[in-house]
């Protein structure tokens, strides 16, 4: 069976739809809030700390947890690393909506 | 998932908050009562009021962060501001000198500069952060059009009236705003009942 193209194999981490929301959040911002993120994206709370806890694990986004007004505070940030793998995912995506449409002419490397 | 849909939910979450237009409708509004003879003439007045609507203001920046957080813009998105501003700003000035003033060169037209003016830069405003929506096509294209009839008054009291209808247009399109951020992202009660369904409080 032959090895599928690079193309037709998309980052499962990022893939999961919480977790792109968050990157793709994240991608257009230089910074923003765990409250920022949890409206943007409408994910829950325990979803959106378990995606950012999968995510810091992975070298994709900084987490930073410090005290505002004696209040905690998540500031979430994406790495470079995590900027080009979203960035990466995204054009994948693109490429294969492309080559799903009738009359393509895109075919596997 | 398309990648515009969460783009345009970042620019919502982030351009949204009309309570802020709020706030700029009321100051539009007391700068034109300080020049009205019909206003208060009692200087307090304004200091109290000034001080009250930076209160409000601070009051509305914190609501805001700690219901819908906060995001920092990229330094791509600062400068393209920055740049569509400055252009907003110098057509304002160069138009309102053409249509109406005292240069030689000016067409002097009976029209309201200041309502067209305001009409012109909230709608730039909003084109380039959230796009424009249709109520801020009515109010600040309305805005426009009023200021736009030859009609007005030379000089006079009509850069007041201009301030006037812009303070409202603020206030209107700033509660239209924050409703709909509200509608999109959920109530503020939404997200403490969230909160208190997952035992964090």
């Amino acid at each position: 069976m032959p090895e599928p193209s690079d193309d037709l194999v998309l980052d499962r981490l990022i893939h999961e739809p919480g977790r792109l929301a968050i990157l793709t959040v994240l991608s257009s911002v230089s910074a923003a809030d765990f409250v920022f993120l949890q409206r943007t994206t409408g994910l829950t709370k325990g979803n959106l700390s378990s995606h950012l806890s999968k995510l810091e694990d992975a070298g994709l986004v900084t987490v930073e947890k410090r005290f505002v007004r004696k209040k905690p505070n998540t500031n979430v940030t994406l790495t470079p690393t995590g900027a080009e793998r979203v960035a990466r995912h995204w054009d994948q995506l693109e490429r294969l909506r492309r080559r799903s449409e009738p009359g393509s002419q895109e075919t596997p490397a | 998932m398309d990648r515009k849909d969460v783009d345009t939910a970042v620019a919502e979450n982030t351009h949204l908050r009309g309570l802020y237009g709020v706030m700029g409708g009321l100051l539009a509004i007391m700068a034109a009562l300080a020049n009205d003879d019909r206003g208060p003439s009692s200087q307090w007045f304004f200091v109290i009021a000034a001080l009250a609507l930076g209160l409000a203001t601070l009051a509305t920046w914190r609501y805001y962060n700690k219901n819908f957080g906060r995001a920092t813009p990229t330094s791509r998105d600062v400068r393209r501001d920055v740049v569509v501003m400055m252009v907003g700003v110098a057509v304002l000035i160069l138009g309102s000198l053409f249509l109406s003033s005292r240069a030689s060169w000016s067409l002097d037209l009976p029209v309201n500069t200041t309502a067209m003016g305001m009409g012109w830069i909230l709608l730039v405003a909003v084109y380039a952060s959230v796009g424009i929506r249709p109520h801020h096509l009515v109010l600040y294209g309305a805005l426009f059009i009023a200021g736009a009839v030859p009609v007005w008054e030379r000089g006079g009291m009509s850069g007041n009236t201009g301030l006037y209808m812009a303070g409202a247009a603020m206030i209107v399109g700033g509660l239209l705003d924050h409703r709909l951020l509200v509608q999109r992202f959920g109530s503020a009660a939404a997200l403490e009942q969230e909160d208190d369904r997952a035992g964090t409080q």
